[in-house]
């Protein structure tokens, strides 16, 4: 008999070696910076270590995106320039670009298009958080948003052979695609990020976003804001078209994420409105 | 192979045969307008139904579509062997019926069908509504439109 596909499944999230890896120093420097008596001078020597990261890092900084104008050359300078927390998000850019940055088959999107929408997912949640003056987490949701779709990168296989089976449970019982991908393969996209995040030793709040991303209300109380942020943004982007793929609009807008959050209907239209900004601010991160 | 051009969002673009016009479609809806003797098309990926003040034009249905038909016309197209295609205006598929920015691919489709009228383009194929994200390529060739949606595949010939 053939192996189910939630055996395959569950044997490859729950082996380690076949989940996608990004270098080690990312893991590091995301916890030390979620740490508020962080040591600076620890930050930009964890890393130097890794040569390429620090290369692309410091282009990054120089990008329309995070430049602040004065060139940057060395870590102490970009660390001094932006601040920490700007420096760890660039370190995200480039440390996750190769694992984000292909065809995810299943979903049909095509080599670019889910590198695009998680960048414009992290910029337009860090731009809620900034238009509602939440600045404190407005890193965390650019992390965040980043990284939330990570878990289609393993689960796109097994949607390309199960996706008729999702598709007609989605038509049938009126339940959002991710919920149907979790019915019928045992784990959504989410639960798979997570498993991944996990590996990478990322924080919990990282962790609640990619799990949570497309059902916030069901996220712990204490994240459940944060998780808000990246949802609407990931909502709106997929409305614009950035990123949309095979499980189309099959999901939920969740209105008390919008409320929690507090965006007016206006805000809301007026998000939506300034996707093309969006668009270039991601153009910038290049 | 053809010439593939990427049409991005609340942009506009025309271009002559041999070329392809691709568009990738949520609650936005692509345009395809076609003129069959000149083989010359162009498409706009409208993001939403009305101008507002100070907004940028190609966003919007009823200032985009005028914008489309009279880059065509420039281009030596007739207004008589023109025909529109339409694809997109997907709603998310669980919303509070209050918000209204759940309604934006409905309006979107209402306001291109209403601008189209304005300029006397008849519509041939639409390919609209549901929750399905759509991929649109607009064939120079012989007017011809793909779109893929939910994993599958149609071909609409009609110009």
């Amino acid at each position: 008999m053939q192996i189910s596909v939630k055996e395959r499944l569950e044997s490859i999230i729950n082996n380690l070696d076949q989940l996608p890896s990004i270098p080690e120093v990312v893991g590091k420097v995301i916890n030390m910076v979620n740490d508020p008596n962080v040591d600076f001078r620890m930050v930009a020597q964890e890393i130097s270590r890794d040569q390429a990261i620090t290369t692309n890092l410091l282009k990054l900084c120089n990008s329309a995106y995070f430049s602040k104008g004065k060139e940057i050359t060395t870590l102490d300078r970009a660390i001094v320039t932006l601040g920490i927390k700007e420096v760890k998000d660039a370190v995200m850019v480039v440390a996750t670009k190769a694992v984000l940055n292909r065809a995810i088959l299943g979903y049909d999107l095509a080599r670019g298009m889910l590198w695009e929408h998680d960048l414009a997912v992290a910029v337009m949640s860090k731009n809620i958080a900034m238009m509602k003056k939440d600045r404190a987490i407005a890193d965390l949701v650019f992390t965040g948003g980043i990284i939330h779709d990570v878990g289609k990168t393993v689960l796109a296989l097994f949607v390309q052979s199960a996706f008729k089976e999702i598709l007609a449970k989605v038509e049938s019982s009126g339940v959002s695609f991710q919920q149907a991908e979790r019915e019928v393969m045992g784990y959504d996209h989410q639960e798979v990020g997570e498993r991944i995040l996990a590996k990478w030793k990322f924080p919990q709040v990282l962790k609640d976003i990619v799990r949570y991303h497309h059902e916030p209300d069901n996220a712990p109380e204490e994240q459940r804001k944060i998780v808000s942020y990246v949802h609407v943004a990931n909502s709106v982007c997929l409305m614009a078209g950035v990123g949309i793929g095979s499980d189309g609009l099959y999901h939920e807008l969740s209105e008390k994420a919008i409320k929690r959050i507090g965006i007016t209907d206006e805000e809301l239209n007026q998000l939506y409105s300034d996707i093309p900004d969006v668009l270039r601010q991601v153009k910038g991160l290049s | 192979m053809d010439t593939l051009i990427n049409v991005g969002v609340a942009r506009i673009e025309v271009a002559t045969n041999p070329a392809i016009l691709r568009t990738i479609l949520g609650s936005c809806v692509g345009v395809c307008v076609y003129d069959r003797m000149k083989k010359i098309g162009g498409l706009a990926h409208i993001l939403l139904p009305n101008w507002v003040k100070d907004g940028v034009k190609e966003k919007y249905a009823d200032t985009a579509i005028p914008m489309l038909i009279n880059q065509l016309l420039k281009m030596g197209c007739s207004r008589e062997f023109m025909s529109a295609k339409i694809a997109g205006g997907a709603s998310m598929f669980r919303f509070q019926a209050n918000l209204a920015l759940g309604q934006i691919g409905e309006r979107n489709v209402e306001a291109v069908r209403k601008a189209l009228a304005a300029k006397n383009i008849p519509i041939v194929v639409e390919d609209v509504g549901g929750s399905v994200g759509r991929v649109l390529d607009f064939h120079l060739e012989d007017g011809r439109m793909k779109v893929k949606a939910a994993g599958q595949e149609k071909m609409y010939y009609k110009v």
